[in-house]
């Protein structure tokens, strides 16, 4: 095993700005989290490879996706408006960090007023090299009556055993409008991320948040915070995440519903085949509004150390407030297992199948390797289990 | 290249659960194309000789072989029989979340396009449509279960077909579709058919014999099959008499 030693101003990167840059291995790990590098699928892409941005011009009318530093530079109304105001510096260690860089790093996404953008804006925050400390600040602004569906991966090179990677995350939704952002994670072993987030949504916003991590970091723990503040806004999260042997890993969000008529749905998906898996959640009712959280845990071949806890929460404040919450945690019982045998399925293809199954359909869409996650998941749940 | 002409032969049969036996030196024969029902007060080992002889893990063979058309199948796994044809459709089959009844179709006719279009005509004729895209034994209701389980081993073709209670919990008329579709299973040629597919069939009520018909019928007392001749008769007996006359019968050694 290598020392873990962070440079927290890591190794220098030589200059990229094209794609073409990019090397097959660096390509292969971005496939991995759904950042494609060749192509017309995509309305936008910005890839922060270490600590250098690499950024294709966008043509899509409406969509601006830049370095966050040059952003900040081109306009001084991000700064006074929506730069830290989603996120405190004080919120802790990691946010004060993020802070006091000199430098600031991340994307920069603006989607303005009526645009709606149709294809997938891409951004991937990329660690190419081992053993660095990757601090970003992003920042997303989607106006009133615009559409944003946004794709994040983050995700280290092959050969990248550890590092530490923070993240704050600040995303604006106006009126009307609608963000889906699906970040997909695939981290080394002994990586360590801190994202940390918040997200406002005015009247009639919408705001869909998926999160994959099927390829866990050493820890990474994650809370990010949402505010319904206009009549009618909404959001949706869904977690799906494989714990394994030593890693810690704490997935929560809170979600404030501050106006009549919000909704939210919380729902975390966890397969723990070892290592602390916690999933979290707190809804809170500050007005005639509805919201249910739900967490759903599988445990496969655990051992001793490893266990899911979960804790979903809700809190109401208003008598108008319609609230729900369930959990549950179970495993692949071998009675299920057998009757998919029985009808003549390989042991491994029944597991595979109720893996598959337990995640969702919701995730089908992303498709980003999943078989081969998804097999993966299978061989660690190991052969007859039970 | 077959020695005998048995599709099932069960030999000396023991099974345990744990430290429980449940089947003791149990003998079952059903020769190729015939039917079988198996009745037998409640406990004494049906389902059990069933999940046995699929090879489900609850149930421990101690000692006894089960052959298949000839071929010694008591060391394979489930799989492996459900693939040489055997087919079980169980009384309370699992729910397994997620996993939707479209998706085992699919698997099981994966090599077969002829058998994806009878298989889609079969649960449109049987109303099962609207399951296929649900959980699989999920919030369904008995009659329900019946159904989907027999879809699928209708998707199966097993040379080898069981079935545990395909009667009970089912209504008067979706006995009639049970009864179809066990039929159409056993029967697969319709310009022959009396030409059937071996199975057995447990029943209670013997309600699925008023549409299905059976070769033979054994009764199951204590672990063992006690008698074994016309099932008519001895749907009648039992109905009649209850079990305890057949358990007289036993005693007397006829
Ligand atoms: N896994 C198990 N562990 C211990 N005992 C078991 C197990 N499975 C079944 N048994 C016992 O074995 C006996 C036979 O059970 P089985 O389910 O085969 O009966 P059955 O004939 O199918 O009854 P029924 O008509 O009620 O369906 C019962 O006494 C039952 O309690
Ligand atoms: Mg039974």
């Amino acid at each position: 095993m290598k020392k873990t030693e962070y440079h927290p101003n890591g190794g220098v990167s030589p200059e990229l700005n094209a794609l073409d840059q990019l090397d097959p291995t660096d390509t292969a790990a971005l496939a991995q989290v759904g950042v494609l590098t060749e192509g017309e699928q995509r309305a936008g892409t910005l890839i922060l490879r270490d600590f250098c941005p690499i950024c294709i011009p966008n043509r899509t009318e409406g969509l601006e996706l830049l370095p966050i530093a040059t952003a900040l530079e081109k306009y001084d109304w991000l700064r006074e408006k929506y730069f830290w105001k989603a996120v405190p510096t004080d919120l802790d260690e990691i946010t004060e960090q993020c802070a006091s860089q000199q430098e600031v790093y991340g994307y920069f996404a603006w989607v303005r007023k009526g645009a709606k953008v149709l294809l997938p804006c891409q951004a991937a925050l990329y660690m190419a090299s081992d053993n660095i400390t990757q601090v970003v600040h992003n920042v997303v602004i989607v106006e009133d009556d615009a559409e944003l569906q946004l794709v994040t991966g983050c995700v280290t090179h092959q050969n990248v055993y550890s590092g530490l990677h923070m993240a704050v995350s600040e995303q604006f939704i106006g009126k009307n409008a609608r963000l889906i952002n699906t970040m997909v994670h695939d981290w080394g072993p002994d990586v360590t991320v801190y994202p940390r987030s918040g997200t406002f949504v005015e009247a009639g916003g919408c705001y869909e948040s998926n999160y994959i991590s099927l390829r866990p970091a050493k820890i990474i723990t994650s809370n990010p915070q949402t505010r319904l503040i206009g009549k009618g806004a909404s959001a949706k999260f869904l977690s799906v995440i494989l714990g394994v042997e030593g890693s810690m890993i704490d997935m929560g969000g809170d979600i404030y519903l501050d106006a009549d008529d919000t909704t939210a749905e919380l729902a975390h998906r966890g397969v723990c085949t070892g290592g602390e898996m916690h999933q979290k959640g707190l809804l809170i009712g500050n007005a005639k509004c509805k919201a249910h959280v739900d967490c759903a845990g599988l445990l496969l071949n655990v051992g001793e150390e490893g266990f899911i806890l979960s804790i979903p929460g809700i809190k109401a404040h208003h008598p108008d407030a319609r609230m729900s919450h369930e959990a549950s945690i179970g495993k692949l019982a071998p009675e299920q297992v057998e009757y998919l045998q029985s009808r003549g399925m390989e042991e491994r293809e029944a597991i595979s199948l109720m893996i598959r199954g337990f995640l969702g359909a919701d995730i089908d869409g992303l498709g980003f390797e999943l078989e081969d996650r998804i097999a993966e998941i299978t061989e660690l749940a190991g052969h007859g289990e039970g | 290249m077959k020695e005998n002409n048995n599709v099932l032969e069960i030999k000396d049969l023991c099974v345990y659960a744990g430290q429980k036996e449940l089947l003791h030196n149990l003998n079952l024969t059903i020769p190729a194309g015939e039917v079988h029902a198996l009745f037998g007060p409640n406990g004494s080992g049906k389902t059990t000789l069933m999940m046995a002889i699929m090879g489900f893990s609850r149930y421990q063979v101690k000692s006894g072989q089960i052959l298949l058309a000839g071929k010694d199948i008591t060391e394979l796994d489930i799989t492996e029989r459900a693939r040489w044809g055997i087919g079980i459709a169980q009384q309370l089959p699992p729910a397994i979340p997620g996993v939707k009844l479209q998706q085992v179709l699919d698997y099981v006719t994966a090599a077969n396009h002829q058998q994806v279009d009878n298989v889609g005509q079969v649960a449109k004729a049987a109303d099962m449509e609207r399951f296929l895209n649900r959980d699989i034994n999920g919030n369904l209701s008995g009659g329900e279960i019946r159904r989907a389980e027999l879809l699928q081993l209708l998707a199966m073709q097993p040379m080898f077909s069981m079935m545990d209670e395909p009667d009970s919990g089912v209504d008067l008329e979706a006995l009639k579709v049970v009864g179809e579709l066990v039929n159409m299973l056993f029967s697969d040629d319709p310009v022959h058919p009396a030409r059937r597919k071996a199975g057995l069939i447990i029943t209670h009520s013997g309600n699925i014999l008023n549409y299905v018909h059976v070769d033979k019928a054994h009764v199951m007392f204590e672990r063992q099959i006690g008698c074994t001749g016309n099932p008519a008769i001895i749907l009648d007996t039992i109905s009649k008499y209850g079990y305890a006359e057949c358990t007289q019968c036993l005693q007397e050694g006829v």
